[in-house]
């Protein structure tokens, strides 16, 4: 059976605006009302990362975020009971980002059918290796309906890449450029591995993510891929926006104002 | 310890064995051989066997210009010489740029001197049961008499060696004996290897006093691994790929073994502490790491890694540092060697280490201070992995701990290993016996732990002791102590024992020595320890203080606030007057000053 992000893949060809944001931040209670307006806001799918102290594929503005909604006392178990009404109240695909370590405190597959239970349609963590998911993990993913989703870099080895289609489903997080999260440098260099991504005709769609942050960089992710995923960016203007939202629509427009261009 | 497994023909056994990953196969050229190759052997099958597992041609008083030949297409990683062959044939294969073992059978009477012609040719000299048709009898021969072996190149033992007799040269090795050679003894028929006696073989020596050896994806027992995200994948790949190639590389071996030894100023002493040993009973010996250059065993593994930057190509240092001493050393190496280098260090670390961020800056070094999280050395890591995500491709990480992804733990085991490796000689020279009663360590994460137990693990006269940093108390709340408190997962890359909440979130930890304050601990550690094959004790902040206070009265040797964890332990042992004690003095303690004035205002 599909699950929301498969559907949502397969649906038309409109370049998905996918947006990342740390559960707890910047209100431990945040994370399902922000969900929901941001699916008012036209997003396509959401990527809801659960905090650790030590993320070590994350920038600045990510792991001070991660901080905070510790800080403001999230934990998985805290989480996973947020997210009990998720499907009441949105439907677009949510997919759950994280470090593997909490998820091994609560036992992998605990975790696991918590996110099936509450209706997450993937799962991302950085740190999980492809032949410990293999081993251990997979069967359970399958059972339970939840997509796994890995990461490609610009280094990953193309027989790697192979294989990391091959054991994905949903999409796989394309990252844009050699970097941590929150780089603003353009991403006009990174063309040509675009391109070779996109020639190796994958069985997955990519969403491209790390260091996409304005429009210019949207559209040339999108160019090459199924969509994008914004999420220092978007962080950043939540903390500056202290709790008004409305104000955080013009920053979500320019990725969607792509539409009418088209 | 490593093992050759010789006399391979036959291509399904061949790949067979390989997948044991041996160190060494070795495939025999001599048409009388039982287990001749044969006239049709392939060479593309050789070329595709891992790098892991290095190759050896053996042929027996063979014409030169055949094994050239042969060697062309085959590319052996050494050539061995098992007949009659002069110096003069191994200096001329040596030119042609092979790597040359020379064969000697070994009777009675062997006269060591006939060697010292062979020494500037050869890489390994490899001693056999003496037979008229050059090895193959299956026999062996009274090793005892390669302990009067004078020279440094390394030996290779064979004939006759099967899982009993390599059971029994382990339980007394020689200090030079670097590799074992079985062939017969590991075959029921038709000359062809068992798999179950070559598992057997190598799992003997991954076991015991060679040392401890992770398998193949970097786990000792449940722990180790490496848990990193696909960034670092490509380069954490390259180094598990290439890491034994390049150490198990006599060139590289050369070059390491002079640095520390020219350079390094090793061997450091063992050090016959008469008043501790009044003071506390037994015989208490100190291994005198804090005479190392750069004042630290940290040093042994910053010559190692830099030295691999610069073999793998890279073109940039990056490195970690709490206290700042594995910073210091790393500044050194790459100031020796000629790399640019850049050290992350916490910003409070920076504050109260003063001294060695100046000391790193006048060697070239660039600091750059960790401004997240608690901004120590947990931190400090963070950075210096993120700046490898972001640099993957022209940047070495060099890791001082015995921790980190695979094969990071292991690479450091092995750089530090010459410490373990030189108590054996100068205990025996010492005591007349090889191994001490204890072998104490302090504990963080765990590199001159690893390095001093490394050649005792697994051998039952010896017990011991790791000793982590208790902090205010192991129930204070403001603790370091590991294996204590910590419960199973996964910090920077290797599943571990951390101390971390219920959530799993990582506690900060406290100790008076920035050198242990970190909350996870090397994976072999917590392997040593689930196993029972080390025990872990902890000392307190005080207890630490005291113990360095009280060598430096007794002794006149300041010890690093780290090393002093391990002195105090002494006090809570009831030492009998025979018993032999070695303590890892892991580094001195000048860079303690600040810390420990204000304990002798406290004395008056």
């Amino acid at each position: 059976m599909k699950n929301r992000l498969q559907t949502l893949m397969e649906k038309g060809s409109k370049p998905l605006l996918s947006i990342y944001y740390t559960a707890g931040f910047p209100t431990l209670d945040a994370t399902i009302p922000l969900a929901e307006f941001l699916e008012q806001q036209g997003v396509d799918s959401l990527e809801i990362g659960f905090p650790f102290s030590d993320p070590l594929a994350d920038g600045p503005l990510i792991q001070a975020s991660s901080s905070q909604a510790i800080e403001n006392g999230m934990t998985l178990s805290v989480l996973f009971e947020q997210l009990k009404n998720l499907r009441d109240r949105v439907t677009i695909p949510v997919v759950l980002m994280g470090y593997l370590n909490p998820v091994l405190q609560m036992g992998e597959i605990a975790f696991l059918e918590a996110c099936a239970q509450v209706g997450v349609d993937g799962v991302l963590l950085p740190d999980l290796p492809l032949d410990y998911f293999e081993k251990n993990l997979k069967i359970h993913y399958e059972r339970l309906g939840i997509a796994p989703i890995f990461l490609i870099t610009p280094e990953t080895a193309e027989a790697r890449i192979r294989e990391i289609d091959r054991l994905s489903e949903g999409f796989m997080y394309q990252v844009a450029s050699n970097s941590i999260t929150g780089s603003e440098a353009s991403l006009t260099a990174q063309t040509a591995y675009f391109e070779r991504i996109a020639a190796m005709q994958l069985r997955n769609p990519c969403l491209i993510g790390f260091g996409i942050h304005n429009r210019e960089t949207f559209e040339l992710a999108t160019t090459y891929s199924r969509g994008a995923i914004v999420g220092s960016a978007f962080i950043k203007q939540l903390q500056a926006q202290e709790g008004d939202w409305e104000k955080l629509v013009p920053f979500l427009n320019q990725f969607r104002n792509k539409e009418l261009i088209l | 310890m490593k093992i050759k497994i010789c006399g391979l023909f036959d291509p399904a056994n061949i790949a067979a064995v390989v997948t044991e990953q041996p160190d060494l196969v070795g495939f025999i050229f001599y048409p009388k051989s039982k287990r001749y190759v044969g006239t049709n052997f392939d060479p593309k099958g050789i070329a595709n066997l891992p790098k892991s597992t290095q190759k050896v041609g053996v042929f027996v008083n063979e014409d030169r210009d055949h094994i050239i030949s042969i060697q062309t297409q085959f590319a052996f990683d050494y050539i061995q010489l098992h007949g009659e062959e002069t110096p003069e044939d191994c200096a001329f294969l040596k030119a042609k740029g092979m790597r040359i073992i020379k064969a000697f059978g070994v009777d009675d009477g062997f006269d060591f001197s006939q060697l010292s012609d062979y020494l500037p040719y050869c890489d390994y000299f490899l001693f056999d049961t003496a037979t008229p048709n050059y090895g193959g009898s299956g026999q062996s021969f009274p090793w005892e008499i390669l302990n009067d072996y004078p020279f440094d190149t390394p030996l290779i033992l064979s004939g006759g060696l099967g899982v009993v007799e390599v059971k029994t040269f382990l339980n007394s090795p020689i200090p030079k004996v670097e590799i074992l050679d079985c062939n017969s003894k590991l075959e029921k028929e038709n000359h062809h290897k068992n798999l179950d006696l070559v598992a057997e073989v190598l799992a003997l020596t991954r076991k015991t006093n060679s040392g401890i050896q992770p398998d193949a994806a970097g786990y000792y027992g449940e722990f180790g691994g490496a848990f990193v995200p696909e960034m670092l994948y490509p380069n954490v790949k390259e180094l598990q790929d290439q890491y034994l190639f390049h150490l198990h590389d006599p060139e590289f071996q050369r070059e390491f073994q002079d640095l520390l030894k020219s350079y390094v100023g090793r061997p450091t002493p063992l050090f016959f502490s008469k008043n501790l040993s009044a003071h506390f009973g037994g015989k208490i010996y100190l291994k005198r790491e804090d005479l190392n250059h750069t004042g630290a065993h940290k040093i042994n593994n910053a010559i190692g890694q830099v030295l691999l930057a610069k073999r793998l190509q890279k073109k940039r240092i990056i490195a970690e540092t709490g206290a700042g001493q594995h910073g210091v050393a790393t500044a050194t190496a790459c100031a020796l060697l000629g790399m640019e280098c850049t050290i992350y260090m916490g910003e409070i670390d920076i504050q109260r280490q003063q001294p060695n961020v100046e000391r790193m800056r006048l060697m070239g070094a660039k600091i750059v201070p960790a401004t997240s999280g608690s901004r120590t050395l947990k931190d400090a890591t963070n950075e210096a992995i993120r700046a490898w995500i972001n640099n993957p491709v022209d940047t070495y990480y060099v890791i001082g701990s015995a921790v980190g992804p695979h094969p990071y733990p292991d690479m450091v085991a092995r750089f530090q290993s010459v410490i373990s490796e030189e108590i054996q000689v100068q205990l025996k020279q010492e005591t007349g016996q090889a191994a001490p009663d204890y072998l104490i360590a302090c504990l963080g994460g765990g590199s001159n732990a690893i390095g001093a137990f490394y050649h005792f693990i697994g051998n039952p006269k010896t017990q011991l002791i790791a000793v982590e940093a208790g902090g205010l108390g192991v129930d204070s709340g403001k603790t370091a102590a590991t294996i204590a408190l910590g419960k199973k997962g996964i910090i920077h890359g290797s599943k571990t024992f951390l101390i971390q909440t219920d959530d799993g979130q990582i506690v900060e930890p406290h100790s008076i020595s920035a050198g242990l304050d970190y909350p996870g601990i090397g994976p072999v550690h917590a392997h040593l320890s689930a196993t029972g094959l080390a025990k872990v004790v902890s000392v307190t902040d005080e207890e630490a203080v005291a113990a360095a206070l009280q060598l430096a009265r007794l002794d006149g040797i300041l010890p690093a606030l780290e090393s002093a964890h391990a002195l105090a332990y002494l006090p809570k042992m009831q030492l009998q007057p025979d018993e032999i004690v070695v303590v890892n003095l892991s580094g001195r303690g000048d860079k303690d000053l600040a810390t420990l004035i204000p304990f002798l205002a406290h004395e008056k």
